[in-house]
């Protein structure tokens, strides 16, 4: 995933002062993070506020990253989480009026990159039932417990590996696999009540 | 969600907490062989591992659906803004660019005289203009200036102390003369009045105490307005209750003699 020497080198750099370092890892990782939030958060607005934190706290502590103690990306992945879980504190209250049946979000900037390029193979009616699939589904990634939903983001969104996860979550591999499968599964039963309840 | 630790069991050899184990390893494919099999049997048979692969595999499907979103434009540049304090290097690369020289004529026009000009032909500053202007004529009215005495004004400060004091009294003059502030004054009078009938009463006790005399009150200040309005008939018959009243009527506000 990334050259360990090569990012070792930019954060050093960065440390540094140097800027064209650091916009070079603000680049890299953006998407990443803001996919993250994103999915995470479930509004565009916050994955853009959220994201926008993650950097600045990366850049406020880049000089306290320790190569040997893990991949840069495990290291940016723990720091967002930690904000994700604070800001899900804080808005607890605001979530717990919302629903799966709330509007879709309004983000234009949320959309899906396959969404946003103009697709000529595909039929209008398809690429609209597939964004509202996509919707519910993110609704309902929206509406799993914290633990559960970021277990699942990690792993099937991003792609990390249990041992990363584990090493972001703070928690041991077992734990990660069991969040991971009970995550998949209520989702799944979410969905299915969503889609029993629309027929 | 079903409760795995009382449900927890043994079957085809595999326990429930094993089967949780292996779930995500089958589910990515890395599990085969034997481990493979006594899984497979172990979700054939157990009530609850069964639907919870269904589950967890739909779960990974669907989620296998959502793409990667694209980050907003201006994400970066607000990134690099926020941290570094620069937008981006392309941004730089502009700032640095050489500029075209300017005039300080052209320096102000674009500074100050345009935004302005920009700012007067909004409708709603000239509405606004319009408004003070017409508040500051009707005022002028009011206050009996006018334009054309402005030429022979005397600037002297004795001369404006006189003018201030001249109008100060005529516009008190005006407020204390005006019918609404008579009008208001008497009804403020009249309230007072209503509000505090007692007091004259007070008063009166306060004489009595030192009337040492033992004779009855004279009434001074008998309610005739009353009296007035009482109609007395000159032919009424007098029955026992009417034996005090006067045989004249009077209908007027007279005083009786």
């Amino acid at each position: 995933m990334e050259d360990v020497q090569v990012v070792a080198m930019l954060v050093r750099r960065c440390i540094a002062g140097d800027a064209a370092a650091w916009e070079e890892i603000v680049q890299t990782y953006n998407r990443r993070i803001y996919n993250i939030c994103y999915r995470f958060a479930g509004s565009g607005d916050d994955a853009q506020d959220l994201t926008q934190e993650v950097f600045i706290k990366m850049y406020r502590t880049l000089s306290s990253y320790d190569a040997a103690k893990g991949a840069f990306v495990t290291w940016v992945t723990t720091i967002t989480r930690n904000l994700l879980v604070d800001h899900f504190r804080k808005t607890k209250q605001d979530r717990m009026t919302d629903s799966m049946d709330s509007a879709a979000s309004e983000h234009e900037d949320a959309q899906p990159l396959s969404e946003q390029i103009p697709d000529q193979s595909a039929p209008p009616d398809t690429r609209v039932r597939q964004r509202e699939v996509s919707e519910t589904v993110h609704q309902a990634l929206s509406r799993l417990s914290p633990e559960l939903r970021e277990a699942v983001i990690l792993r099937d969104l991003q792609d990390m590996d249990y041992r990363e996860i584990a090493t972001a979550l703070r928690v041991p591999e077992g734990t990660v696999k069991s969040r991971i499968n009970r995550g998949r599964a209520e989702l799944a039963r979410l969905l299915q009540r969503t889609y029993r309840q629309v027929m | 969600m079903p409760d795995r630790t009382k449900n927890d069991h043994t079957s085809n050899g595999m326990q429930c907490v094993e089967f949780d184990l292996l779930l995500a390893d089958v589910l990515d494919g890395v599990l085969s062989g034997a481990g493979l099999d006594r899984f497979q049997a172990h979700a054939r048979t157990c009530k609850t591992c069964g639907p919870l692969l269904a589950e967890a595999e739909a779960g990974r499907n669907w989620l296998k659906g959502l793409t990667e979103v694209e980050p907003p434009a201006s994400l970066v540049p607000n990134i690099l803004a926020s941290t570094t304090g620069v937008d981006s290097q392309r941004l730089r690369t502009m700032v640095r660019a050489p500029q075209p020289r300017v005039s300080w004529w052209e320096h102000v026009q674009a500074s100050f005289l345009e935004p302005t000009w920009a700012l007067v032909r909004q409708p709603r500053f000239a509405m606004s203009f319009g408004m003070a202007f017409f508040a500051l004529s009707v005022g002028l009215t009011v206050a009996g200036v006018k334009v054309s005495d402005l030429r022979q004004i005397s600037l002297r400060p004795s001369a404006i102390r006189h003018t201030y004091y001249n109008v100060q009294a005529r516009v008190v003059r005006y407020v204390d003369n005006s019918r609404q502030v008579l009008e208001m004054q008497a009804a403020l009078r009249g309230i007072k009045r209503n509000m505090n009938p007692a007091e004259p009463g007070q008063s009166k006790q306060k004489e009595r105490k030192n009337d040492t005399t033992q004779q009855p009150e004279q009434k001074q200040d008998r309610n005739y307005s009353q009296t007035g309005e009482r109609l007395i008939l000159a032919g009424d018959p007098l029955g026992p209750s009417n034996r005090d009243l006067p045989v004249v009527s009077v209908t007027t506000d007279r005083r009786f003699v």
